[in-house]
């Protein structure tokens, strides 16, 4: 279940079998456990990348599960299960970014219990040898203002295409492949900056 | 083609490969231009590869995930409940606002023969 709807990502894996879903539908409790037991660590962090707060990531988290289980009985398997709770969690931790910039002023750095919360160890190299440290990313993309850092997560870490990215945050599909472009950009500056001095 | 003009379409080179001619031109010549390309593209390898990583989420939020359909059923009898018996509540309240108010007036009364 990590990729959304991608444009050349990998086929989301379903984690939730049809059965499940069905047993939930009909209001069975321990089908209800199982299916949040499957996802809820996927669904977290996506809202953890999107909001970079704990906090805000669980009332996040709990608000798309809600969302979710009034939905249930709506949904009819068009899409993969994992694929329309990814939705209905994107949808959620959008709300609360927008709630949050309207309750909080001033913007607060990225805390260390954040990127302590989210293991990302390595690196990847491109095919001509440029070196992307993966702690390192998690901080710049923490670092990152949060109109770029949804941007960015949801189009680059879980594939989602331009005009759903548009849709979704309720923009132009032109408005979203600035927030995008800009995201990346300011993500190579802070990671490769260092190397360019040295150079 | 510049190296400014260049580089200010590299970011979206992530979703699509150059077609323009020129813009392949330039890169296959400019040495600077093409590590750029690089940069962009192992920061494209990395955020795809954050994908496969998960957060621990708190203790808490498990168990109150799984009660969501507790909690609601929870919700909708208190709701049933309140529909149910309604006019019995409004009568209570009635009640107490009648009493509040006598008791202010008695209290004024009081206070105005002393």
């Amino acid at each position: 279940m990590r990729r959304l709807k991608g444009t050349g990502g990998a086929a989301p894996r379903e984690l939730v079998a049809d059965e499940l879903v069905e047993r939930c539908k009909q209001g069975d409790e321990g089908a209800w456990r199982e299916l949040v037991e499957a996802t809820y660590r996927d669904v977290y962090t996506l809202c953890l990348r999107v909001l970079g707060d704990p906090d805000d990531a669980v009332e996040a988290t709990q608000d798309a599960y809600l969302k979710a289980y009034r939905g249930l009985r709506g949904f009819r398997g068009e899409a993969m299960f994992s694929t329309w709770l990814y939705r209905v969690a994107t949808n959620a931790a959008i709300s609360k970014h927008r709630a949050r910039t309207r309750r909080r002023s001033r913007e607060a750095g990225p805390g260390d219990e954040v990127l302590e919360q989210i293991p990302a160890r390595g690196s990847v190299e491109a095919a001509a040898g440029a070196k992307v440290e993966m702690d390192r990313l998690q901080e710049a993309l923490q670092a990152l203002p949060p109109l770029y850092r949804e941007a960015v997560v949801l189009r680059d870490v879980y594939g989602l295409g331009i005009e759903e990215l548009a849709k979704r945050l309720e923009i132009s599909e032109t408005a979203a492949k600035v927030r995008v472009h800009r995201g990346r950009k300011k993500l190579k500056e802070m990671l490769f900056s260092e190397d360019e001095d040295a150079v | 083609m510049r190296c400014e003009e260049i580089q200010t379409m590299l970011p979206a080179f992530a979703d699509e490969k150059p077609v323009q001619l020129g813009v392949r031109r330039h890169l296959a010549r400019c040495a600077d231009c093409r590590a750029e390309l690089d940069r962009y593209e192992a920061l494209a390898g990395g955020l795809a590869a954050l994908a496969t990583t998960t957060a621990e989420p708190p203790a808490a939020l498990l168990p109150a995930l799984v009660d969501i359909p507790a909690r609601r059923t929870r919700i909708e009898e208190a709701r049933s409940h309140v529909a149910r018996n309604r006019k019995r509540y409004l009568g209570g309240l009635a009640g107490a606002i009648a009493v509040a108010g006598a008791a202010v007036a008695l209290r004024s009364r009081r206070v105005a023969a002393a």
